[in-house]
């Protein structure tokens, strides 16, 4: 005898939209139990990690955050800044003999349409702009996944693509609804091309080569 | 001049609301004892929260430590257009969906953190199928069977009791795809638990 899956499949969304349900499902047995299962796990849920608590005296660390965060902001008497300088003279003459690569990053920046002003909210039609710096990796590619399924953008220097020394930067038209992922892979050995199985399929390969990864702020188009 | 303001007034032996006293703090200027009202009162639920988000407790207390002192940057600027709490637990959210993001790529390199030794076998022995402590954990797991998207949703809407309005506001997304992605979400955590004999 096949199980009434209706409670699954329509009463659960109807209880979370708070609407009433028909009368079926106060006359059938197997719907009958899975309303009291859910109202048991619902109860459950209420009650997770109940006996969690964070150490004690975990407020000190945020005051302390804090505090660091006020000290860096806060004004210093000219004669407070002479050790800061000379430690800034000492490491511009350091990084003149030993030229250190860019740190790697990679930020992603929504361009409003033409005719639209907006702040962070992605629209079809929105640009999404990739700066990055590869921080001196031989190899570099950008990629940008809908989804996490559909690649909708590759590429390390050709078009749309664009590489200056360490910096790799391209701008992909967001033309459809859907979560964008952004990546930046790098590498000192050639990266393995993206395949047609999505992101994870394709960041475990290049992680499986010795790539490194920087995942972009991921953007929502809607 | 007359002036006739209804102020409610509280019963005495009513404890302070402490979002009144936390605004009333902020009207003050004093964005330090508005903090301190909400770590007070939010503190452990901020916790339990990203505890099960993250389901490690160095990152937990991590993230929940960030949280407050982002909270305390943007009190100043607070719109009043959500309660503290849920403006709040918008902030945590953000926090351990970043975290977790940035995870993924050790957990890519390195493998998975949890280990699955904690959790009874399907089938387990009665006595742990009926212990208390395990139905919990096991419900603990299968909640980190989820997406970290649908793990949050659900989290907020039962564990911390945020209304989907809260909940799509502070996460800029909208009430019924969230109620979609819950009803969606109920099923799982249903099949998790059967395979695992347990039952709520």
């Amino acid at each position: 005898m096949s199980r009434c899956d209706r409670f699954e499949t329509e009463a659960v969304l109807l209880l979370e939209r708070g609407l009433p349900l028909d009368e079926h499902f106060s006359a059938c047995p197997d719907c009958l139990a899975a309303q009291a299962f859910y109202d048991r796990l619902r109860q459950r849920l209420a009650a997770v990690g109940e006996g969690d608590q964070p150490p004690v005296g975990w407020q000190v660390g945020v005051w302390e955050r804090i505090e660091q965060q006020r000290g860096r902001r806060r004004w210093r008497p000219w004669w407070g800044l002479v050790p800061v300088a000379l430690a800034a003279s000492l490491a511009a003459v350091l990084l003149v003999r030993m030229p250190e690569p860019e740190p790697v990053f990679l930020k992603a920046e929504i361009e409003a349409g033409p005719s639209v002003q907006r702040g962070d909210e992605a629209k079809p039609g929105d640009s999404l702009r990739l700066t990055s710096s590869t921080g001196g990796a031989r190899h570099a590619e950008l990629r940008v996944y809908r989804n996490d399924a559909e690649l909708v953008l590759s590429c390390s220097a050709e078009s749309p693509c664009s590489r200056k020394g360490e910096d790799l930067q391209a701008t992909l038209v967001l033309n459809g609804i859907g979560r964008y992922q952004p990546l930046l892979l790098f590498s000192k050995n050639p990266l393995p091309k993206a395949s047609t199985q999505g992101l994870e399929a394709d960041t475990e390969a290049a992680l499986a080569a010795g790539a490194e990864i920087e995942l972009g702020k991921e953007i929502v188009v809607r | 001049m007359l002036s006739l303001i209804h102020e409610p007034r509280e019963s005495p032996g009513t404890p302070p609301d402490p979002e009144r006293a936390a605004l009333a703090a902020l009207d003050r200027g004093s964005s330090d004892d508005a903090l301190a009202l909400l770590m007070r009162e939010y503190g452990t639920a901020v916790y339990r929260y990203c505890r099960q988000m993250m389901a490690d407790d160095d990152l937990a207390q991590e993230v929940q430590q960030m949280t407050f002192v982002q909270a305390h940057e943007g009190l100043a600027r607070f719109a009043r257009r959500s309660s503290l709490r849920s403006w709040l637990f918008g902030i945590a959210r953000h926090r351990c969906l970043d975290h977790l993001k940035m995870h993924r790529r050790r957990y890519k390199r390195f493998g998975p953190i949890e280990e699955a030794s904690d959790l009874p076998e399907p089938g387990g022995s009665a006595e742990d199928r009926l212990s208390e402590r395990s139905v919990a954990r096991v419900l603990e797991s299968c909640l980190r069977g989820l997406a970290p998207r649908v793990r949050t949703a659900v989290l907020l809407r039962y564990q911390q009791g945020l209304s989907y309005p809260e909940i799509a506001r502070l996460s800029n997304e909208k009430a019924p795809a969230l109620q979609v992605r819950v009803a969606r979400a109920l099923p799982l955590l249903r099949r998790c638990l059967e395979e695992r004999g347990v039952a709520p």
